[in-house]
């Protein structure tokens, strides 16, 4: 597996925590979310940065508790076409002002990576040879209708900006 | 493993690039006309057949590899369910389209 | 109407580029059937029995005459030389190579027209009334608010992978043409008590094998608040509509489960979050796209022509098209033209690209270069002066394109059925074709009056049979093809679903029972009462007992 940047974020390393083991002492780990509910105080207490695995089934609002504490979120797509997981992002970043690393795991395709992007997702992790792919849908389109949380703003804001064009679209945004 | 079948069996896909109907011969080719169609009598000849399908599949030459009930009681090979035997033939509403014009009907 | 500006090219041109990047991986291998698949679908790319089809966009039903050559050239380029307008306002053609497919997209780009979304599991083309624009009974002209949303859901980078597919209509006119009520969102614009313009946002509706009439979900929405509101009503859905039975995972599912109430509390939850964020778009955007709408400069004509009068009473035909395929236009000595893609004993919907050529070449010479595409898969001229109707009528009519019986019971809704798609279990296309050819006789259709039989090939109901005043399901019975029969449904603004009668029948039996039904109104009716309001007086008894039998 090979981490495709969408952001330029600095990413986080972290080992996945085993269903029961407990984290060392300042040690970054990934942990479910239902555990890190379950055992709140441990976890926040003894670890260093602390992340939730999150599967795409998860209500949004079992974040709230937790939202300001977590180091990064990492959330599993089942399936790439399970839409959950970009309404998950959005709501991390967007309800709970979330400012950490969102990275997504699981079959997600190269053909959304501009939507992992503009969904607030910072990082993801593929397949060696899904690199390239990934790598080219990034810099596919040069703009699009939404205004989105990979910082970029609608084209039909941006139609309304002095001197703004299309070709400048993506950097000036 | 064999799976169970109650008749004799061919084998139809689509062609990758253009998607028309095609049946799996005996000779491993893909005919345009399912009266060269090859028709399997038993589980083993059918996974025989299903083996050189597939590997068409992974050939990127064919798609939708579906085995389905041959009708031979009139001497020639077809489809015996409506929706394949459609397949084989064309719209029925438009005579002048598809397979029942000629299985060579676009050369 | 709308044209792309430099931002508008660029995004169809990147969605060309991506797409032939696509099929260049699938061609060679890189990428399997199983990825490629949503990749192709989302791009309006089916496998069906014969062939590949190909669904393009023909956003809310507005067409330019350009647009028109180039759909007739690619029929002609690229395919076998004909299209099928469909239920949806779109566009398909049964033979395209998949190699092809990146050409054919380019060439649509080049004149502002795409495939994008035209399937899979994300916002579909918007749908709207195929008078927009043109009639006197509307709010507003829905289309600027259409192509705001038709932009809005264009990528999403939220809703792009939905539970299931996602139909938004919208009518601007109190008399709904658009069948907004049988859609997941249906938009209906209207004015409040102080004058200002607004939408009732209904949701939930939907066929398929579950048909469900959509219920309101709010009474007025500002134009304002379109976007944030629509925003916070997909992410409801698609966080928690059904992933795991694609049967069960519309929105009218999802509502029913938890209730109207339950949905729009969470809905205006979140859209109270949401509504003053940006999402919104700028008012000097509204303002832009609206200008592209700003009614045609067309003159104030004298309401009488005598040449129409002349050629009306010489020609019954020609009169019977005037009562049947012209509607009132806005502006007086103006009518809108339905241009039937119904003739009797054709293929519902079918245009060849001489027709197709034809109604571009008519459009530029008495319609503003205008054309629309309606749900019931006629083709519409909106701005024809009354005095140009003997000359447009006799060009139609020599290309067969004069068939007058928009409304009649011939013009049926027909989906491709088992002819074409690899989702049908029954034809639908040549019961469509006996109807029209046991009941080809005008007069008789007349007398009959307004009548929509809507015909389904698959439980999809792509043919809208649950919405035919008569309609008709195809079903796969042990193999052979069997036809269930429904009376009194609407598609209209008083919406209802259509009943079984009763048992099926085989392809002849189903158009022996419709005639039977049809001489049961004929006999009942009372004054000039329509089928649909004579079926509702009288219920299925009546019915049930001429079609079957009392014992």
């Amino acid at each position: 597996m090979v981490l495709i940047n969408l952001t330029g974020i600095q990413p986080t390393g972290f080992t996945l925590l085993a269903e029961g083991a407990q984290p060392k002492e300042g040690e970054n780990v990934a942990v479910t979310v239902e555990r890190l509910l379950a055992e709140d105080s441990v976890f926040f207490e003894t670890a260093g940065g602390i992340g939730a695995v999150i599967t795409t089934d998860t209500p949004y609002a079992e974040l709230d508790a937790i939202a300001d504490k977590l180091a990064f979120v990492v959330i599993e797509f089942p399936a790439f076409g399970d839409g959950r997981g970009f309404s998950l992002a959005v709501r991390l970043r967007k309800d709970f002002g979330f400012k950490g690393e969102i990275r997504a795991i699981g079959p997600v395709i190269p053909d959304q990576a501009l939507f992992l992007l503009r969904a607030g997702f910072d990082t993801v992790d593929v397949t060696d040879e899904r690199k390239a792919a990934f790598e080219a849908a990034l810099s596919r389109f040069p703009g699009f209708y939404q205004s989105d949380f990979g910082g970029q703003t609608s084209i039909a804001h941006a139609r309304h900006t002095a001197g703004h064009t299309i070709e400048g679209h993506r950097e000036a945004s | 493993m064999a799976k169970k079948i109650t008749g004799p069996q061919l084998i139809l896909a689509n062609r990758l690039d253009d998607g028309r109907a095609v049946f799996l011969t005996s000779i491993g080719t893909w005919s345009n006309n399912a009266a060269d169609a090859a028709v399997a009598q038993n589980e083993a000849e059918l996974d025989t057949l299903m083996t050189v399908a597939q590997a068409a599949d992974l050939a990127n030459l064919v798609v939708s590899v579906t085995p389905v009930v041959a009708d031979t009681s009139g001497g020639v090979t077809a489809p015996a369910h409506i929706k394949f035997a459609m397949q084989a033939r064309g719209p029925s509403v438009r005579a002048d389209l598809g397979y029942q014009v000629s299985p060579n009907w676009e050369q | 109407m709308y044209a792309y500006d430099t931002y508008d090219h660029a995004m169809v041109n990147a969605r060309v580029a991506e797409f032939r990047d696509q099929v260049d991986r699938r061609m060679t291998g890189e990428l399997t059937e199983e990825e490629f698949r949503p990749l192709r679908l989302m791009n309006g790319l089916y496998l069906q029995l014969h062939a590949y089809m190909l669904r393009v966009a023909i956003p809310y039903g507005t067409l330019s005459a350009n647009q028109m050559r180039k759909l007739a050239h690619v029929a002609r380029k690229y395919d076998k030389g004909y299209g099928h307008f469909t239920t949806r306002q779109n566009i398909q053609y049964n033979w395209p190579k998949l190699s092809e497919t990146p050409d054919i997209l380019q060439e649509l780009a080049d004149v502002e027209m795409h495939a994008i979304q035209t399937s899979g599991n994300c916002i579909r083309n918007v749908t709207t009334d195929q008078f927009a624009g043109a009639v006197a009974d509307e709010v507003a002209d829905p289309r600027p608010y259409a192509e705001l949303i038709r932009q809005w859901s264009s990528f999403h980078p939220e809703f792009s992978f939905l539970p299931r597919k996602f139909k938004i209509a919208i009518t601007g006119a109190a008399e709904d043409r658009a069948a907004v009520k049988w859609h997941d969102i249906g938009l209906v614009l209207k004015q409040n008590e102080v004058g200002e313009v607004g939408f009732e946002v209904l949701a939930g509706g939907g066929m398929g094998r579950t048909p469900v009439i959509a219920k309101s979900m709010r009474d007025f929405l500002p134009i304002s608040d379109m976007l944030s509101y629509l925003e916070a009503m997909l992410r409801v859905y698609n966080e928690q509509g059904r992933r795991d039975n694609k049967y069960k995972a519309r929105i009218k599912i999802l509502i029913d489960a938890m209730g109207i109430d339950e949905y729009r509390r969470q809905v205006d939850a979140e859209w109270e979050k949401i509504r003053h964020v940006p999402i919104d778009v700028p008012d000097e955007e509204v303002a832009r796209i609206k200008a592209f709408f700003a009614p045609p400069p067309l003159p104030v004509l004298a309401d009488a022509a005598t040449e129409v009068d002349e050629l009306a009473n010489a020609n019954f035909i020609f009169k019977a098209w005037l009562a049947n395929n012209t509607g009132a236009h806005k502006v007086p000595g103006h009518v809108h033209v339905t241009i039937s893609l119904k003739p009797h004993g054709g293929i519902p919907g079918d245009a060849t690209d001489e027709q197709m050529d034809l109604v571009a070449e008519l459009a530029d010479a008495y319609s503003q270069s205008e054309i629309r595409v309606s749900h019931e898969q006629n083709l519409i001229l909106p701005h024809v002066a009354k005095s140009d109707l003997p000359a447009l009528w006799t060009k139609l009519d020599q290309a067969g394109l004069g068939t007058p019986n928009a409304g009649l019971l011939t013009d049926i809704i027909a989906c491709p059925g088992l002819d074409y798609c690899a989702l049908a279990n029954t034809r639908s296309i040549p019961i469509a074709q006996t109807i029209t050819e046991r009941f080809d006789d005008i007069k008789r259709l007349m007398d009959i009056g307004p009548l929509k039989i809507k015909i389904s090939g698959g439980i999809n109901s792509c043919g809208h049979h649950h919405a035919g005043h008569i309609g008709i399901l195809g079903v796969d019975r042990r193999g052979e093809e069997n036809y269930q029969l429904l009376l009194g449904g609407s598609g209209a603004e008083d919406a209802s679903k259509a009943a079984i009668l009763g048992p099926g029948f085989n392809e002849v039996g189903i158009v022996d029972a419709v005639e039977k039904v049809v001489a049961v109104y004929l006999g009942e009716r009372e004054g000039d009462e329509s089928f649909l309001s004579a079926y509702r007086r009288l219920g299925p008894d009546v019915f049930k007992e001429a079609v079957y039998g009392t014992d």
